[in-house]
């Protein structure tokens, strides 16, 4: 007993030491405290983790907690006042199909996400254009040799509804035409990292998905109306499936928040990090 | 099983008679202890039984608001699930969640009973001691890594063998529950048959009965309230099991109608759309009902069988 007793004393002892010792480094440092939530988007969390990490080193006193979840969530945790920053794929003050503005709030740009159309290693089609995009998500197109492949039932693999980037890809590469459910041949995917399993081990499957997750020999991007899914065509404008990755606030943001924001949206951190992470900068885009 | 024990007990009570006489405080602290863990042991169990109870009344109270909405019968017996143009028929996750356990059972339980009945009656002692310690091994691992096997290479497997373009449904589904749910059985089974007491088989033996008969006539039914458990406890991992699932059956919110449609149940609809809905919108209300019947569900499957267990029991 009286070993144990001295055991954790000992350790209680050591464990304030230190705790001590980091809180005088800190109060050093500078005065801005407070503490962050946030919120959101799967898509940004990457991002909105290495911009924590470096912010929390410059400023030891301000607490940032983040998780993804999904877009949706982010805007409304700010709305219920969960958190403080809503990190979303989509600007939540307007209305985009199938959810309402969510008033009130305001939208950050912080980064520009692209996205690809991929399909299987198998697929030997090379270019899809917005049309036959079209035909092939809303179901009149179901064979790949409708588009040029050949002899083969398409198999449409698409992600939740309400998912930032089904919402930003229905946007933007099929004109906001319709995903319908068919009888066979037709999968829902919980996740980006699902997604490319199942494009990579289907054949004949088309999915979609963020470019930076655009890796390894079984699945490929295919061009869109004859542009190629590159970085450099998004920032020149003439690849056009990409959007702006939001941080949501309750208002104009202030106080630790407001330096957090416009730290992700310094130069340092946009062509730092952020290209590390395969991100694009705000500032390359001229739109 | 018993007779250990109760030489353990006599021998203990011997040893403290031989000491003699317990002092008073002794006697004191000891029966202080005991009303202490008592008190410990209650407080834990009323302490479950509150937490039980919130988690049913919250996501009952959530669940029941759905119906301010929409009215039961369309919830129930439609099956049209388009929740974005507000129609919320949920038929068709209920009977695909009923048949993707009844065809999981079906695969599962003939097998996993089989290797419960080789473990425990036929296998020689260096199988057993292999077999018992990888099922044990099987149990612990995560289910969404059963899920990944699955897509990866169960999927691809399946399309080669029928020709569809998919493989997801059903059927992948419930092979890889039927794996989840096999060493959970079998071990089960397999302890509730090593506990019949061995002069049942050697009375039945002894009247000149074939092993076959011994195994089927005797040790069995002799075992089978523990092998009803084990049937319930498999029964309840895959109704509710969720990841594994999710990545298989298609999520594609219709009506099984052949082993291949790629469709949706209960659990795997609530994790694929929870997290995009609005907190305070029908479409999560109708979530929040969706579990409160898996819960529902849950409880009476278990009801039925326990009842079946004790009807059977009371005919033996």
């Amino acid at each position: 007993m009286k070993v144990f007793k001295k055991l954790t004393v000992s350790a209680l002892t050591a464990v304030i030491a230190v705790t001590a010792s980091f809180a005088g480094i800190a109060a050093a440092a500078d005065s801005l405290k407070g503490k962050i939530t946030v919120n959101g988007s799967t898509a940004l969390l990457p991002l909105t983790l290495q911009a924590a990490k470096e912010f929390q080193k410059l400023h030891p006193k301000v607490k940032i907690a983040a998780s993804g979840k999904g877009s949706v969530t982010g805007p409304q945790a700010v709305k219920k006042g969960i958190a403080d920053i809503g990190a979303c794929d989509w600007d939540a003050s307007i209305d985009v199909p199938g959810f309402k503005a969510f008033d009130g709030q305001v939208a950050n740009k912080v980064a520009v996400i692209p996205f690809a159309t991929i399909v299987n290693k198998n697929v030997g089609v090379d270019n899809l254009t917005t049309e036959q995009l079209q035909g092939i998500y809303s179901g009149k197109i179901t064979n790949w040799k409708e588009v040029g492949g050949s002899d083969a039932n398409i198999v449409v693999v698409t992600r939740a509804f309400g998912s930032g980037t089904r919402v930003n890809y229905q946007a933007k590469a099929l004109a906001g035409g319709d995903i319908v459910k068919k009888e066979k041949n037709y999968k829902e995917t919980g996740s980006s990292g699902d997604m490319k399993t199942a494009v990579a081990t289907t054949p004949n499957a088309i999915g979609y998905i963020d470019l930076v997750y655009v890796s390894g020999s079984d699945i490929k991007a295919v061009k869109f109306n004859g542009v190629a899914a590159t970085t450099d065509n998004v920032i020149n404008g003439s690849y056009k499936i990409w959007a702006y990755g939001y941080y949501m606030t309750k208002g104009q943001p202030t106080g630790a928040t407001k330096e957090f924001i416009d730290y992700v949206q310094s130069k340092k951190f946009q062509n730092g990090s952020l290209k590390k992470l395969k991100f694009i900068p705000i500032a390359a885009m001229k739109g | 099983m018993g007779a250990p024990v109760q030489n353990l007990a006599s021998r203990a009570q011997k040893s403290s008679l031989a000491e003699g006489g317990i002092s008073a405080k002794r006697h004191n602290r000891h029966l202080f202890s005991n009303t202490m863990f008592r008190y410990y042991f209650l407080f834990s169990i009323l302490a479950l039984c509150l937490v039980l109870g919130l988690v049913i009344v919250f996501i009952g109270k959530t669940a029941l608001l759905l119906f301010n909405n929409i009215s039961p019968l369309d919830f129930f017996f439609s099956f049209n699930w388009s929740p974005e143009e507000e129609a919320f028929g949920a038929a068709a996750f209920i009977v695909n969640t009923l048949s993707l356990t009844a065809l999981t059972l079906l695969i599962a339980v003939p097998v996993s009973v089989g290797m419960a009945v080789l473990c425990a009656e036929i296998a020689p002692a260096w199988i057993k001691s292999f077999i018992r310690p990888v099922l044990d091994l099987l149990v612990g691992i995560p289910s969404i890594v059963y899920g990944y096997l699955g897509l990866t290479v169960l999927l691809p497997f399946l399309r080669r063998v029928s020709g569809e373009g998919l493989g997801d449904g059903l059927l992948a589904a419930a092979l890889v529950l039927a794996l989840m749910v096999l060493p959970t059985i079998c071990r089960i089974s397999d302890d509730a048959i090593v506990a019949v007491p061995r002069k049942y088989r050697d009375a039945a033996y002894a009247l000149g009965s074939t092993r076959l008969q011994v195994i089927m006539r005797v040790v069995l039914p002799a075992a089978s309230r523990g092998i009803i458990s084990a049937v319930i406890l498999g029964m309840t991992r895959a109704v509710g099991e969720t990841m594994a699932v999710v990545m298989v059956i298609g999520n594609t919110p219709q009506l099984a109608k052949t082993l291949f449609t790629p469709s949706s149940v209960l659990t795997s609809n609530i994790v694929m759309q929870i997290s995009n809905v609005e907190f305070d919108s029908t479409w999560n209300y109708a979530l929040h009902m969706m579990a409160f019947l898996l819960l529902l569900i849950s409880f009476v499957l278990i009801l039925i069988i326990r009842i079946l267990g004790r009807n059977r029991r009371d005919a033996a």
